[in-house]
């Protein structure tokens, strides 16, 4: 917009360089713990007075995670305005020479997904903490390797926008409810998960008919674009 | 909502948390023990116990199913360097 | 100017997010499995230079991956790291601010000490001393335990040393911030922090272990290379790397 480049001309090249830098690190910071980053606290912190040219900031930092990092720029929330970063790389065909370290909280979250995902779409909070002492882990324990599960589960992966934690109205006590949070819509692949169902199970994926017909779907598969050349 | 759980019911298989439990137990690795007496304590689950790597397991095969960013980590510009501390040198 | 990246360099990017840090041997092997799964050119002489296009696009973030040796062995690796200060890298989330506190006061001691180490006891005391927030000494534990786990320490027998990932990505930071007390390798140039020093008061030169196992490889009567004085410690052995060496 006219606005857009009226701004821009009041500014020097390296003060716009200077500015996407930070955007793109505050993204990165804001991804060490997965929070979904929000337009608001980017402007408040980040962007400041440079609020007029925000639009052709994000572009340029969205097109640096594309071109440098190998990653996509997503809003999840187009009502909050809240932005994620996701992997553009597929996993490669070879294991890779270099393990990454793995986040055993992240074979936590899967399961829940799965467990969310397979039971079509959303389930009452006992089956999933009941699922988790089948696993040895119990909600009402503090846990060696995850500490709190309840804090982890309801709290963290909430906010991390992987999970919905809603509370089920008129219930006596209360009751809560789990779904897929809109990160886990962008980023997880419903597909993968029936194929280690499958696997898990000795069991052709395509038994599941409904989840299948779910994971094949457009909106079900999701896929973040492929990669650009 | 409803009309879905119905069709869960009518086509395909149903899933059981339980045998999922169960499969994924395995998975992890379990040391099942020969006489069942943890098996009450479990609330019916199989006895035994967990390796130490039990979860990493189930982290290290899901990857596949992620798209996640991997992060940035930096200790260097993590907090504000200050001036040199006070010289500490007995001559 | 930047150069043109590929996936494979993207790829090689992302596996430096996720280790923080990788030896020579492993970022080889790395860059063929990268070239590979993108079917690019791969060149094995050519691994600085697919480093260097992927500098040259980070450079503007104030990002880098950069090259330096392990002073326990030797050997080379590649660390990728930040190197700016700002209101926006100072939000990072991964240690509290009394946390951040006491890796520096670690890093005081290691910095100051004869032999580029810290005692846990020493680091437990200087818990007390902090002016954010105090730790216990569980607390201080399990900090130390992370900031092992994270790479950014290392421990042997309580003793605490700076990383290689550590001495990499602060080099410019502690030779800024403590320029009366660092040391600097009389071979490479670089700081040094667990060294041998020659015992000529009038020189005092320092050499990095893996360097003094290199410099005299071979020669029949250790000397200094600054004085000429008899170089009486003990020489290590020069420690190839392996094909899986570890860090
Ligand atoms: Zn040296
Ligand atoms: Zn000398």
């Amino acid at each position: 917009t006219s606005q857009v480049q009226r701004g821009m001309q009041k500014l020097t090249p390296a003060q716009v360089d200077q500015k996407t830098a930070e955007v793109v690190q505050y993204f990165l910071v804001k991804d060490q713990k997965k929070i979904p980053v929000r337009r608001a606290d980017l402007v408040k912190h980040v962007v400041k007075e440079y609020r007029t040219i925000y639009p052709e900031i994000m572009k340029r930092a969205s097109r640096t995670f594309d071109q440098v990092f190998g990653l996509k720029m997503i809003e999840i929330d187009a009502k909050n305005h809240m932005y994620i970063l996701i992997n553009k790389l597929e996993p490669g065909d070879g294991a890779s020479p270099i393990k990454s370290p793995t986040n055993p909280k992240m074979g936590l979250l899967f399961v829940i997904l799965s467990v969310i995902f397979m039971k079509g779409g959303v389930v009452r909070e006992n089956l999933i903490w009941n699922t988790l002492k089948k696993l040895r882990v119990d909600p009402g324990e503090k846990h060696e390797e995850f500490g709190d599960i309840k804090k982890v589960v309801a709290d963290e992966f909430v906010r991390q926008r992987y999970l919905e934690y809603v509370r089920i109205p008129h219930t006596e006590p209360v009751e809560h409810e789990f779904r897929w949070g809109q990160r886990a819509d962008v980023e997880i692949s419903k597909t993968k998960i029936l194929e280690f169902m499958g696997q898990l199970h000795e069991q052709d994926p395509q038994s599941w008919s409904q989840q299948y017909r779910e994971a094949h779907s457009v909106s079900g598969s999701t896929q973040p674009g492929s990669s650009s050349r | 909502g409803k009309e879905k759980a119905s069709q869960l019911f009518s086509e395909g298989t149903a899933f059981d948390p339980t045998a999922f439990a169960e499969h994924l137990l395995s998975f992890m690795g379990l040391n099942r023990l020969e006489d069942g007496e943890d098996e009450q304590q479990n609330g019916g689950a199989a006895g035994g116990y967990l390796p130490q790597d039990a979860w990493h397991r189930v982290a290290r095969r899901a990857e596949c199913c992620f798209r996640s960013a991997p992060a940035f980590h930096y200790m260097m510009g993590s907090f504000h360097a200050e001036p040199p501390p006070p010289k500490q040198k007995i001559e | 100017m930047s150069r043109q990246m590929g996936d494979s360099h993207r790829r090689f990017l992302q596996t430096m997010m996720a280790n923080g840090i990788v030896d020579e041997q492993g970022a080889r092997t790395l860059y063929q499995y990268c070239c590979e799964t993108h079917n690019t050119q791969h060149a094995p002489d050519k691994l600085d230079d697919f480093i260097d296009a992927i500098n040259s696009n980070l450079q503007p973030m104030f990002m880098q991956i950069r090259k330096g040796m392990s002073e326990d062995n030797g050997h080379q690796f590649y660390a990728l790291v930040n190197m700016t200060e700002t209101v926006v890298t100072r939000m990072s989330s991964d240690y509290a601010d009394n946390e951040l506190e006491l890796f520096r006061k670690t890093m005081d001691l290691i910095v100051v000490s004869e032999n580029g180490t810290a005692s846990s006891t020493d680091v437990l005391n200087s818990a007390d001393t902090l002016t954010t927030k105090k730790l216990k000494k569980s607390e201080t534990e399990h900090l130390l335990n992370r900031l092992v786990h994270d790479k950014w320490l290392c421990e042997n027998r309580g003793e605490y040393t700076l990383s290689t990932r550590c001495i990499i990505e602060m080099e410019p930071y502690i030779r800024a911030m403590y320029q009366e007390q660092i040391k600097v390798c009389h071979i490479c140039h670089n700081i040094a922090f667990q060294c041998q020093i020659c015992e000529n008061s009038t020189c005092g030169i320092k050499i990095h272990n893996p360097c003094v196992a290199r410099y005299f490889k071979g020669r029949a009567e250790p000397r200094c290379p600054a004085c000429e004085d008899f170089w009486p410690h003990e020489i290590p052995e020069v420690r190839r790397p392996q094909s899986q060496s570890r860090r």
